[in-house]
């Protein structure tokens, strides 16, 4: 029988479900594989659909958690799945929507003023923007495929690993390179990925980023515009906050390799323990002066650090915010 | 709040501050007893990491002390941790963790009363602001 398969977006741009479409002819190869019995997106599905389903075999979730309804479609996907995968930055790590815990929700500062027009038909939000398995009712996730949008070959490394039981070699061999050896192999002989397998890689991407280190100090911090090298120096010793040393490798320096710094969509590698710790001790590590006022004025050049290194990661990674 | 002890995590470097603090416990100086003082072989080893879980494990408060600048035991240690602070500082305050929750001092061997002094001071400081969170 083929594996009964489901494909949402919760609180996301959808571009990681997109993936699921950028695919091409694959399309056709995963109907052949699965049957998909839940897609909104694609099937017109709605909830009333998913309550008649009674089991699933896997379900490839994207989007955070920051609506009731979003909530809702999670916890019962977690009831009815065997598997529940994680695609993209906002269903692993709550991702971009993740930033709006940074501040109260408008409407809750409308409703302190005392002005909320009684008829504003908002979807119920939640108080915290959650990654998928920061949901109470949600006690893991068995798979997760990160990235800002999660990409094609990670994605469909997922899905042949989950759905097709290891025989879309093909696609397998071509994502195999960048996973860890310990993933690979028993996803090859068909056991399928080890529960809570991550589709990335374990160090950080400048591991496997095209650019040197030499060991150069900055003074001052620069933004993408104001220096640009398509190739050659590591883009953090320019004075560009390249988040390559803090972030999952996988990607194999996508961004780097064109010139524009590590902006952190696959979080953090397993070894570090705070992405914003590992930034400021990797960045302040390239300051040149040993002067206090003069550290001082580089420091406070730097603005919005939790946006910044915490992108994609705040509901999830950032030790003091997460929760 | 009258019985709110906070709690303070003390990173001390073992070659000076850390000698500074037994010192000042030998010598009975009067200081605050909320302390946790953690022995570190250098104040450049105290990861910005450790800082962070710290406080996300719960301290109201965390200090990193190492010897004065030019007395390192391993040289520049201490201007590692001294360039890291800044920047740290401000992420921390952009977090909300306010100003004078988190303090690097410079404190000899020899400079027990020094310690006992930073410590009241803490102490006193973040007792004003009351629990992190
Ligand atoms: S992870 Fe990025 S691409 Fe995917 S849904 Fe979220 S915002 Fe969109
Ligand atoms: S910091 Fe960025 S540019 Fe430098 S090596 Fe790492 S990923 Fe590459
Ligand atoms: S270089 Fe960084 S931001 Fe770009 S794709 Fe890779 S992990 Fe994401
Ligand atoms: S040895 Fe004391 S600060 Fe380095």
């Amino acid at each position: 029988m083929k594996p009964k398969i489901a494909i949402v977006s919760a609180s996301g741009c959808r571009a990681c479900e997109t993936t699921m479409l950028d695919i091409h002819y694959g399309v056709s190869a995963l109907n052949r594989w699965a049957e998909i019995q839940f897609w909104p997106f694609v099937l017109g599905s709605s909830m009333a659909d998913l309550e008649r389903i009674d089991h699933l075999d896997v379900c490839f979730f994207s989007g955070a958690i920051a609506t009731g309804s979003d909530r809702a479609m999670a916890e019962m996907l977690r009831k009815k799945c065997d598997r529940l995968v994680a695609v993209g930055a906002c269903a692993a790590y709550g991702g971009m929507p993740g930033l709006k815990n940074l501040k109260k929700p408008a409407t809750a500062e409308a409703a302190d003023r005392g002005d909320l027009p009684e008829e504003l038909a908002l979807p119920e939000q939640e108080n915290r923007v959650r990654a998928l398995d920061g949901v109470d009712g949600i006690d893991r996730v068995d798979a997760v495929v990160p990235g800002c949008p999660a990409p094609v070959n990670l994605v469909w490394a997922a899905v042949s690993a989950l759905v097709c039981g290891g025989e879309a070699d093909a696609r397998i061999t071509y994502a195999a390179a960048r996973l860890p050896e310990e993933m690979v192999r028993p996803i090859l002989s068909g056991l399928g990925p080890p529960p809570g397998a991550v589709f990335a890689g374990e160090k950080a991407v400048c591991a496997t980023c095209s650019r040197k280190k030499e060991e150069k100090r900055f003074k001052a911090v620069k933004r993408p515009y104001q220096a640009y090298e398509s190739t050659g120096r590591c883009l953090l010793e320019q004075g560009l906050i390249c988040q390559g040393i803090a972030t999952r490798e996988g990607c194999g320096g996508l961004c780097t390799g064109v010139g524009v710094p590590c902006r952190g969509c696959y979080g953090k590698p397993p070894a570090t323990f705070d992405p914003g710790a590992k930034m400021v001790s990797a960045i302040s590590s390239t300051f040149e002066t040993e002067k206090p006022a003069e550290i001082q004025k580089i420091a406070d050049d730097f603005v919005d650090m939790t946006g910044c290194f915490y992108r994609y990661t705040l509901p999830a990674q950032c030790m003091l915010m997460k929760g | 709040m009258t019985d709110y002890e906070p709690k303070i995590i003390a990173f001390l470097c073992n070659w000076c501050s850390y000698v500074a603090a037994d010192a000042a416990g030998v010598s009975r100086f009067q200081q605050a007893a909320n302390v946790r003082v953690i022995r570190v072989f250098c104040s450049g080893m105290v990861d910005p990491s450790y800082v962070l879980k710290a406080f996300s494990s719960g301290a109201d408060a965390v200090l990193v002390a190492g010897c004065h600048p030019g007395d390192c035991h391993y040289i520049s240690g201490n201007m590692k941790a001294l360039r890291r602070s800044f920047l740290l500082a401000n992420l921390l305050k952009e977090m909300g963790v306010d100003e004078g929750r988190f303090r690097l001092e410079w404190i000899a061997a020899s400079e027990s009363p020094r310690y006992a002094e930073v410590i009241n001071e803490m102490s006193e400081s973040v007792r004003q602001l009351g629990p992190m969170h």
